[in-house]
């Protein structure tokens, strides 16, 4: 890989580094603070303030920040250490991937990071275009394939995609993926029902995954090294639905900057000691806040969940909500786990069925597969959301490309 | 031309006077939206399937107030003639999940207006063993729903022949085909289309006995055909005989097609020997897959690929409807993969309805055919 190709990555390391390690004496009124604040473009600066400006929200980032470069170092190094690396998309659970000792990465997590390079992200979202994609696929994962298309990442080794039939762009850029830059791909295909048949069905897809999966890595599944990821996989997700425990609370003592880290944790960290340590860092510092009464300041005005998408490429729209209007931001439903099964670690065949049974209800593979009034479909789990978290509204912010959302919104808009 | 004069008349009217005989009768008539929808079915019940499409929508204001501006025409005038009213003649309608479009308007349709009966056939991804089974479960329960709703007994033997019926309607659209491959092609473009709307608009048994008629009479040769630059056109739904002809008054003549709508719809033959049943699913399930199938995307540059041959093709067309991410992505490849092996290629995004956004369209492939004639 020559010079200039490893430079997104590695510059996207250095900006986590750099966010690592914010002190916690840190005075942003400081001359030398200002100088800096005033250096960056206005977009950078608020992303950065938001993580910066309060101290608890500080110690969330802290940890998120080093366990990202530390994870976005090991992709980058994958090759010279003799390590395979598969794109996933965020609707796939990266923890068989860690059993067998392959470095998943996310495609709309790494899309949403580039945001975070110099030159920001629309070039890359144009440049997909310019080489003939279709500019109403999803900019989620568009901006990825700009990077493959500048050769500013290596090709992966392989492409899996987990779930036919619950967003066409989301299968189809897998596809086009693989038939651009030469890449294999394995398909799981989603049935149209959310039942006991349709998950036995998926199960036995995401079998023949897993042995593929073996042959590539030249890994057997080792059933220590599956119960071990499984356990750390099962602490994170307890220690997120702790948090959400306390997110209940009427104000909600979460800060809205934690939405934006839990996902890039689940998605690319889940079954790894680091998702645990963020998730850990997030609890502490919530119940603190719990116990010292801190909630959304100045005072909690409107509890606000998103009915979709979240505005996942402007890193300073928490704190704006926040700040400006008293915004309590619960959560927006594309990227909420409350479904997600605590794995039974009893044996392989049972810890098999628990990755294939959070597959399967990851979010939108959940809510968008069948009919949007199904049971566990989109409707049912609007309202779940909406009573269990006592949201005062709901906002839907579709994205262009979610046109099976856009479908549907004004059925669903009706019912809830 | 008195078989073609009627085939025309039966393709440009939705209420044709076939299927209204048909109701006459007593008998039901249902609607469907995909070719992985195994007309035979309700051929074997004595029910009229009846594809769906969205023709004659000039304004879609009932159906943009549930659709959306990013949801694909197509979807948006079906939806739109449905809550008009205009498929109230329908006694039913099946729908299988092609695409998060049509998915949404199969929703919305049963939230809103719903047909007595209603039902999704949904179909798996990609072809594999399981899906294969998946696949039969549901055609099965598709079955037991028409024979518990109409009353009906779908028998193996009216299978086997309904399958008989339809084998025939695709050889004699092979044979159809057949024509538009010679020199001087014995058909044009919009007249296979009209032909290929009204097969799916009226009872098969009626449309063989047309369209053999056709075949006996048009001996006679296209004039100028000869002269025209030859063309495959793919892509999303095509039903719009003015799409055609405004590409072929540019001095083209279309020879062959990649549509699920024509060539890919009927191109695979039945094995009529063993369990039929059996059969009927290999059949619908492997035929030429649409790009909703993941992981089949070389078999859909092959199935171009050897219509090209075929018929001795020099330029092809891949259109897409705004926001079909299906073709859409697809034609981006194809486009890359056909150029590649030397055959001029045009890509083309436009709008389902009545010659929309028709000058740019005629620019686009003037400057094409210039390309191919230089
Ligand atoms: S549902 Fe929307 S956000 Fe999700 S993958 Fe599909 S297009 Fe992208
Ligand atoms: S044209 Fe494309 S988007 Fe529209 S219904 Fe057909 S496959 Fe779906």
């Amino acid at each position: 890989m020559s010079e200039d190709k490893i430079n997104a990555l590695e510059r996207m390391i250095e900006t986590f580094l750099m966010t690592s390690n914010l002190p916690e004496d840190m005075d942003l009124e400081s001359p030398d603070m200002k100088v800096f604040l005033e250096s960056m473009p206005e977009g950078k600066r608020t992303a950065f303030l938001t993580m910066a400006k309060d101290l608890d929200v500080r110690k969330m980032s802290n940890a998120f920040n080093t366990a990202m470069s530390k994870y976005w170092d090991t992709v980058l190094q994958a090759k010279s250490r003799g390590k395979k690396v598969v794109f996933i998309p965020f609707n796939c659970s990266p923890e068989i991937f860690y059993a067998l000792d392959i470095i998943p990465v996310g495609v709309e997590v790494l899309t949403t990071f580039t945001a975070i390079l110099e030159e920001g992200l629309e070039k890359y979202l144009d440049l997909a275009v310019e080489r003939g994609l279709p500019d109403t696929m999803c900019s989620s994962q568009r901006g990825t394939v700009g990077l493959l298309e500048a050769g500013l990442l290596d090709k992966p080794d392989l492409l899996v995609n987990g779930s036919l039939g619950s967003c066409d762009p989301n299968s189809k850029i897998f596809e086009y993926m693989s038939e651009k830059f030469d890449i294999p791909a394995l398909y799981l295909d989603i049935p149209f029902y959310h039942d006991q048949r349709s998950l036995d069905y998926y199960t036995k897809g995401f079998r023949q995954v897993v042995e593929v999966l073996e042959e590539l890595s030249g890994n057997k599944l080792d059933v220590d090294r599956l119960k071990e990821v499984c356990e750390l996989s099962n602490r994170a997700t307890e220690l997120f639905l702790e948090i959400n425990e306390i997110k209940k609370m009427i104000p909600n003592p979460v800060p809205n900057y934690y939405n934006q880290i839990h996902l890039g944790t689940k998605l690319l960290m889940a079954g790894t000691q680091d998702a645990v340590d963020i998730f850990q860092t997030a609890l502490d510092v919530c119940q603190a806040r719990l116990k010292k009464g801190s909630h959304v300041m100045p005072e909690e005005k409107i509890r606000l969940m998103m009915m979709y998408t979240g505005l996942y490429f402007d890193g300073g729209v928490h704190l704006w909500l926040e700040e400006e209007m008293g915004v309590s931001y619960l959560l927006d439903l594309l990227v909420y786990y409350d479904f997600n099964p605590i794995i039974d670690t009893s044996n392989i065949e049972t810890m098999i069925n628990g990755l294939a049974d959070g597959m399967f209800n990851l979010p939108m593979t959940r809510q968008l597969k069948g009919g949007w009034d199904m049971p566990n479909n989109w409707l049912q789990d609007c309202l779940y959301y909406v009573d269990t978290y006592k949201a005062d509204c709901l906002v839907f912010t579709g994205h262009t490309a979610c046109k099976q959302v856009w479908g549907v919104y004004r059925l669903q808009l009706s019912e809830s | 031309m008195k078989a073609f004069k009627e085939l025309t008349e039966i393709s440009g009217s939705r209420q044709n006077s076939y299927v209204s005989a048909w109701k006459d009768q007593g008998k039901k008539v249902v609607g469907y939206v995909c070719s992985y929808m195994p007309e035979e079915i309700l051929h074997a019940a004595d029910i009229l399937p009846y594809r769906i499409n969205g023709k004659g929508v000039s304004d879609m204001s009932q159906a943009d107030a549930y659709l959306s501006r990013v949801n694909c025409s197509f979807s948006r005038c079906c939806l739109e003639l449905g809550f008009r009213g205009e498929y109230d003649f329908l006694d039913g309608a099946v729908w299988i999940n092609g695409c998060d479009h049509i998915r949404r308007c199969y929703d919305n349709w049963k939230a809103k207006r719903p047909f007595p009966f209603m039902h999704m056939l949904p179909v798996p991804h990609k072809i594999f063993p399981e899906g294969r089974q998946w696949y039969k479960e549901e055609v099965i329960s598709f079955k037991e729903a028409v024979e518990a709703y109409f009353g009906v007994k779908i028998t193996d033997d009216k299978i086997a022949e309904a399958c008989s019926v339809y084998n025939e309607t695709r050889k004699l659209l092979r044979k159809l085909y057949d024509k538009r491959t010679e020199d001087e092609p014995g058909f044009t473009g919009p007249e296979i289309n009209t032909i290929l709307s009204a097969s799916v608009s009226m009872p098969k048994p009626e449309f063989n006995h047309l369209l053999e008629q056709v075949l006996q009479e048009t001996q006679t040769v296209k004039e100028g055909s000869k002269k025209s630059i030859r063309l495959l056109v793919a892509g999303s739904i095509m039903d719009d005989q003015g799409f055609i002809e405004n590409i072929e008054e540019m001095g083209a003549v279309v020879v062959a097609d990649a549509f699920c709508l024509g060539a890919k719809n009927f191109w695979d033959l039945m094995d009529e020997n063993g369990n039929v049943f059996e059969n009927l699913i290999d059949r619908y399930y492997t035929h030429s897959p649409c790009p909703r199938m993941a992981g089949e995307y070389p078999t859909r540059l092959n199935f171009i690929k050897e219509q090209i041959e075929r018929a001795n093709v020099e330029g092809v067309i891949l259109e897409h409807i705004k926001f079909c991410d299906l073709h859409g992505t697809d034609n981006a490849l194809l486009k890359k993969d056909l150029e590649k092996a030397g055959i001029a290629t045009l890509e083309l995004e436009r709008q389902y309805g009545p010659l929309a956004d028709s000058g740019r369209i005629r620019t686009r492939v003037q400057a094409f055919l210039e390309r191919i004639k230089a």
